[in-house]
């Protein structure tokens, strides 16, 4: 398998370098199934990378050009996607904009085959592990967890918790990372629930919530979850403050809870309400292009597109090696989702941002900066 | 354990179970009458569901809402039979249900491509709020769930044992080649029974969009498999055994996601569930041995 994918490369660079007339990106996103919606801003932020870079010049006077194949979010689609964008489509840098499952099984291929590979949002801590082509721009979801621990004993003052955790690798490492950094800031775990991906009913669920008495709800999901969630929550009547992570960070979050959204609280990439230049830029120039407003999946796609065309202006198009050492050499960079640098396991360092819905947009709460807390593991 | 809390889970489980029914009972029906397993009515709870919040939202109303999601997803539903099914009756019926299960995946794209693949949402959600029942809290659309359930199924057994109609269906399924020779149109008992089934798996869909406030492309995926789990406890076309079933399955999750949560999902307590009846009943809980 590794013979075979790195032969492709070679023969593939070979063939085509002389007629390439662009520099090529791969990206892969769940452009069908059920993150379909995660995909296609992924996908939006991703293409708005590309045209904002091309416009800027391109990488050394040739157009850059994004290649995309639908992973359908399927862990099975990984590896054969890996394969044709490094095998049929000769890519020396490419981009995830999907989920766990399919990131972590492409990035033990693109680690084989020496072509650096950053996820733009997926959080499984195995994915940067593959080896030292693999980087990450979003935070792993250990560093989430202990940001929402903080945020509810210290930032809050509340102490009496129940977890509502997804049951997937996003959830469970939310929720690893919570019950870590929960005794630090003397949090109580009343109780913590389990439910599926699949489920919007949370009837049962709610009424063992409603029972439970808790000050605060620490619930893991994607808007889709949460959203129907949520709304069950407040009509149930129980009035905890609701916090939640990137997940939620989705206008659709609150066109699917309305008022119910009200004082719900996330950790997250994407700050409404910066300063930064960047950031700003960002938000205007995605919401006019996907015709809706910006959210943190587009957001880290657009990040994740920016450091590697940064590394290919820096180390030119054609050698992976150097694209790599670029990368990985990033510092400071500014970009829609914060100033992004990466540790030695190629994992992003820097500040979680704490969003909280207000007049039916989310808008800054506050900044945890805390880089002892948030420091990303290193092996 | 107090228990207020057991009374709100089971309250809880049977709102679930209600809304199990409504979907479940347009399979049973399917089956019953022509041994098709007619997965793709997972599909057309998904367009009932994206029919009526576009028409809600397109008037203000989601009594218009219904009115237009459940007469077109009947049509809908006796175009599925006549384009679909009835062309392949005389095949062993295994290919029926792979046409079916081709047709639900193609739906269920057709959604996205059509409607977009971020789902949808009521502008104003209707029947928003809740409603105290003594100690108990609960949604007013779960409510509206259970109202609507009892309504519409309590109608289906009127229908069923005083109307010539009712007659005609029950004589057909029974014995079809004695029914049409009693001057029982057979066809026209088919077209009813997909036009009443998939009706309520509309008014489902509809009602499942206002408690989540959201339709996506592949809300069908749960009900696809979950309501054959419901029709097999029930034992095979049987409507009460449908009812029956669909109720303790959902008292059944209330509690498991509750207590056994941790250590299996909602779906795999249903099916543990669905294999421990079996094991004791083959034929469900109602259904001839």
């Amino acid at each position: 398998v590794l013979v075979t994918g790195v032969a492709g490369a070679v023969w593939l660079a070979a063939g085509a370098a002389p007629a390439a007339e662009t520099v090529k990106i791969g990206f892969n996103a769940p452009l069908t199934g059920f993150a379909a919606a995660d995909g296609k801003s992924a996908l939006t932020g991703a293409q708005l990378a590309v045209e904002q870079a091309n416009a800027d010049g391109g990488i050394q006077g040739k157009k850059l050009e994004l290649v995309v194949y639908d992973d359908e979010a399927k862990p099975e689609q990984g590896v054969p996607v890996a394969k044709k964008l490094i095998g049929q489509d000769g890519v020396k840098v490419a981009v995830s904009g999907s989920y766990s499952g399919p990131t972590r099984a492409a990035a033990q291929v693109f680690q084989d085959a020496r072509i650096p590979y950053i996820s733009a949002y997926a959080i499984h801590p195995d994915i940067t592990r593959a080896g030292e082509y693999v980087f990450r721009t979003s935070f792993v979801g250990e560093v989430q967890g202990r940001a929402g621990a903080k945020l509810i004993g210290q930032t809050l003052g509340k102490k009496r918790v129940v977890m509502i955790t997804l049951q997937n690798d996003f959830g469970q490492s939310l929720a690893d990372g919570f019950k870590e950094a929960a005794p630090r800031f003397g949090l109580q775990i009343v109780n913590e629930y389990q439910y599926s991906i699949r489920d919007r009913q949370f009837g049962p669920l709610v009424s063992k919530v409603a029972a439970d008495q808790p000050e605060a709800i620490y619930a893991s999901g994607y808007f889709f979850t949460a959203g129907p969630l949520v709304k069950q929550l407040r009509e149930k009547g129980i009035t905890a403050v609701v916090i939640g992570q990137e997940g939620y960070d989705s206008d659709k979050f609150m066109e699917i809870a309305g008022p119910a959204a009200e004082g719900v609280i996330i950790t997250t990439s994407l700050d409404r309400d910066s300063d930064v230049a960047e950031t700003r830029s960002f938000i205007t120039a995605f919401e006019k292009k996907a015709g809706f407003g910006a959210d943190m999946v587009a957001a880290s796609a657009h990040t994740a597109i920016k450091v590697a065309v940064a590394a290919l202006r820096k180390a030119g198009p054609d050698s992976p090696k150097a694209i790599r050492d670029a990368i990985a050499a990033t510092r400071d960079m500014p970009a829609s989702t914060g100033a992004i640098s990466f540790n030695e396991l190629g994992e992003v360092m820097k500040a979680v941002q704490v969003q909280v819905v207000k007049g039916g947009k989310w808008r800054r709460h506050s900044v945890i900066d805390d880089p002892v807390l948030l420091a990303p593991p290193t092996k | 354990v107090s228990a207020l809390l057991l009374l709100d889970l089971t309250v809880q489980g049977l709102i679930q179970g209600s809304m199990y029914a409504l979907i479940a009972v347009g399979l049973t029906l399917a089956y019953g009458l022509l041994r098709v397993l007619h997965v793709a009515h997972a599909g057309l709870f998904t367009l009932g569901a994206y029919l009526a919040v576009l028409a809600t939202n397109a008037t203000g109303s989601f009594w218009v809402g219904l009115a237009v999601a459940g007469p077109l997803v009947g049509v809908v539903g006796m175009a599925v039979y006549r384009l679909v099914y009835e062309p392949i009756l005389h095949r062993p019926p295994f290919v029926a249900l792979i046409a079916s299960i081709g047709l639900f995946i193609c739906l269920e794209d057709a959604f996205r491509l059509v409607f977009g693949p971020y789902g949808i949402s009521f502008a104003e959600p209707p029947i928003s709020g809740s409603l105290r029942l003594g100690p108990i809290t609960v949604q007013l659309a779960q409510a509206a769930t259970v109202v609507a359930g009892v309504a519409l199924l309590g109608v289906l057994a009127v229908v069923a044992t005083r109307t010539r109609a009712g007659v005609a269906w029950r004589a057909t399924v029974t014995d079809p080649q004695m029914a049409r020779s009693f001057g029982i149109d057979t066809i026209r008992v088919r077209y009813l029974v997909f036009f009443v089934g998939s009706v309520l798996a509309a008014v489902a869909g509809a009602l499942v969009a206002v408690l989540n406030n959201f339709v996506e492309p592949t809300m069908g995926s749960v009900p696809s498999y979950k309501m054959l789990a419901i029709i097999v406890l029930g034992g095979l076309g049987n409507l009460l055994g449908t009812l029956v079933a669909s109720l303790a399955l959902g008292v059944i999750e209330a509690f498991g996601t509750i207590y056994v949560g941790h250590l299996l999902d909602r779906d795999a307590i249903a099916f543990l569930f669905l294999v421990a009846v079996l094991m004791v009943r083959p034929h469900g809980f109602l259904g001839r041995a």
